[in-house]
């Protein structure tokens, strides 16, 4: 295996773990119907493309875009975080107090829907349909991107974010604000009547799930180096949400695993078959990557049916000094 | 500084002219109701009366249409149910509501209002910051548990409970948060009659340690061993109150609803 691929592999794992591990803490843990999940992550990726770009004017004018600020790492991804936060407060101010839950899912995958076509025909804002090109990678001032060991560094930095968001999911789930957080998401009336604010909990969980899913764009924009409204459909998260199904929802090593099973390795057979040519070339075009949608959503009525709790279910609390 | 009656003559909650309506349709139509403290009040009435839209009322898991809602001196009548269960008006419900998959400590744990980790900041500090609340609180939790007689189902799932130990682990639950009103919506209905004499107990219990309880029960020979005054709603309306014995002679509320 060469470098380039495994350094691929390893940074898209990680961008999906990181996204998989918010989007179970919105959905898994919180019970919170996330359907423009791909959104955060979307205006993450495009933050941090405007702050490390530099203005439009820049190569040819060929592309246009707000901002271009040109601004050194960690500073767009820091950016790309704060963007993912920014935006689930008016999002969840209008989604999540008044609506129920069943509604606020539709409403969010409306948003999705919504948000995507803004974006693509606002072609002076973010560059439309043709998305951002040539958004330049963390240290490239300083290293070349092209070779190994700029690979190596990008795997680096990528397995800090994992571990820095593993923290602090985990922390929010195994502590008594995760517990309140799972009492919610099983009977939110009782819940408000033992006191908890349910609209202050989602809001909350809805703004720190925002600032990883920025996170994760970021970190994907600083690799692929670029942006566009065809890569954040919303059947993007569908996939996520297949994947903390199969790893278990309310578990994080269950989120991870998901993440490794449904994005990164799904996305990785159907690229195998795809190079195949005689498997490529079966039925008419884009029949394998047509035939990988059909497998997710296979896959999720089969976890949902034969094990609704998934690969990892979630842990049962047993405290020390109990009965036996 | 004005002449309040002492706090033992004062009632812990008055509800004043309490309207609900849904659509047009009077679940509660003009409902005053006084609950005295240190005493089990009961409300009972036929099915439909409005007693469990009136108890939702009260707790906040619905709005008045009208009225106001006195709480310790305090006007509650706007205040969402969770502010209403800080100031310690605690709610059990008709149907089991514990947290299905969450264990019966944890059921437990989860109302406890005093936890340093119940915050995202308390969270994110780790368990050094909130370790000792913790254990303190599991303390208390196991305490309730020992008392109710189910300290060996505390690492269960609260879904795998029978009815009658799904109720006795909302009424802990409730009890973690040291209540000062605790309404109890029907908490014999579906348990096994065993049960059912246990929980009397526990209430009467409750009430001794000073514990003011405002009760819907169908069931009305307990309303009679359990409560210090009953009230007795149909139609939406009060249509009566005082002691079940003298209920027992009001003849119009033996037609509406004590026959037999």
């Amino acid at each position: 295996m060469n470098t380039y691929y495994a350094a691929n592999l390893l940074i898209y794992a990680g961008i999906d773990i990181i996204a998989c591990l918010a989007l179970n803490l919105q959905f898994g843990v919180s019970g919170i119907v996330n359907f423009s999940f791909i959104v955060f992550q979307a205006v993450g990726a495009y933050a941090a493309a405007v702050l490390s770009l530099p203005p439009d004017t820049a190569n040819g004018g060929f592309q246009h875009y707000v901002g271009g600020f040109q601004l050194p790492f960690p500073f767009p991804w820091i950016g790309g975080a704060i963007a993912g936060g920014l935006l689930a407060i008016p999002v969840g101010f209008v989604v999540l107090r008044k609506l129920r839950s069943d509604y606020q899912a539709i409403a969010l995958l409306v948003l999705s829907v919504i948000a995507n076509t803004v974006i693509t025909n606002a072609d002076k804002f973010l560059g439309g349909a043709a998305g951002l090109a040539l958004v330049p990678p963390p240290f490239s001032d300083r290293i070349d991107p092209n070779t190994e060991s700029y690979q190596y560094l990008y795997v680096g930095i990528t397995i800090v974010a994992v571990v820095v968001a593993f923290a602090v999911v985990n922390r929010v789930v195994n502590s008594p604000y995760g517990r309140s957080l799972r009492a919610m998401r099983e009977r939110e009336i009782a819940a408000a009547a033992i006191g908890k604010n349910p609209v202050n909990l989602k809001m909350t969980i809805f703004i720190v799930g925002g600032v990883i899913a920025g996170l994760s764009g970021a970190i994907l924009v600083g690799f692929i180096q670029l942006w566009a409204p065809s890569v954040w459909l919303y059947p993007e998260t569908i996939i996520l949400f297949a994947a903390i199904i199969v790893g278990g929802r309310g578990n994080n090593i269950g989120a991870i695993l998901g993440a490794l099973l449904v994005p990164v390795g799904f996305e990785e057979v159907t690229r195998l078959l795809n190079s195949n040519p005689n498997i490529a070339n079966l039925g008419p075009p884009n029949f394998i990557s047509a035939l990988q949608w059909v497998l997710i959503g296979l896959l999720i009525l089969g976890f949902l049916w034969f094990r609704p709790q998934g690969v990892r279910p979630e842990p049962r609390r047993v405290f020390e000094g109990g009965p036996e | 500084m004005s002449s309040h009656p002492t706090d033992a003559a004062r009632p812990m909650l008055v509800a004043t002219d309490i309207h609900r309506h849904f659509e047009g349709m009077r679940a509660v139509d003009g409902v005053s109701l006084e609950v005295a403290p240190g005493k089990i009040t009961g409300l009972i009435g036929p099915n439909g009366a409005g007693k469990s839209t009136f108890m939702a009322v009260l707790a906040g898991t619905l709005p008045a249409t009208s009225g106001t809602i006195v709480f310790e001196g305090e006007d509650i009548t706007h205040f969402p149910a969770h502010q209403r269960a800080r100031r310690r008006l605690v709610r059990t419900f008709q149907l089991p509501s514990e947290f299905a998959q969450l264990t019966v400590l944890e059921n437990l744990l989860v109302a406890a209002p005093t936890n340093r980790g119940d915050s995202l900041f308390g969270a994110l500090m780790g368990k050094g910051y909130w370790g000792a609340d913790e254990r303190r609180l599991i303390d208390e939790a196991r305490g309730l548990l020992k008392r109710f007689g189910m300290s060996a189902k505390e690492s269960d799932y609260a879904g795998t409970m029978s009815g009658g130990q799904k109720r006795l682990v909302e009424i802990m639950r409730a009890l973690m948060l040291h209540p000062r009103l605790l309404l109890l919506d029907e908490p014999m209905s579906g348990v096994h009659p065993k049960i059912v004499e246990e929980i009397q107990y526990y209430l009467q219990d409750l009430r001794a340690e000073g514990l003011t309880i405002l009760m819907v029960e169908h069931e009305l020979h307990m309303v009679e061993r359990l409560c210090d005054t009953v009230v007795v709603m149909a139609q939406g309306k009060v249509i009566g109150s005082g002691t079940m014995s003298s209920l027992r002679r009001q003849q119009e509320i033996v037609d509406a609803y004590l026959v037999g």
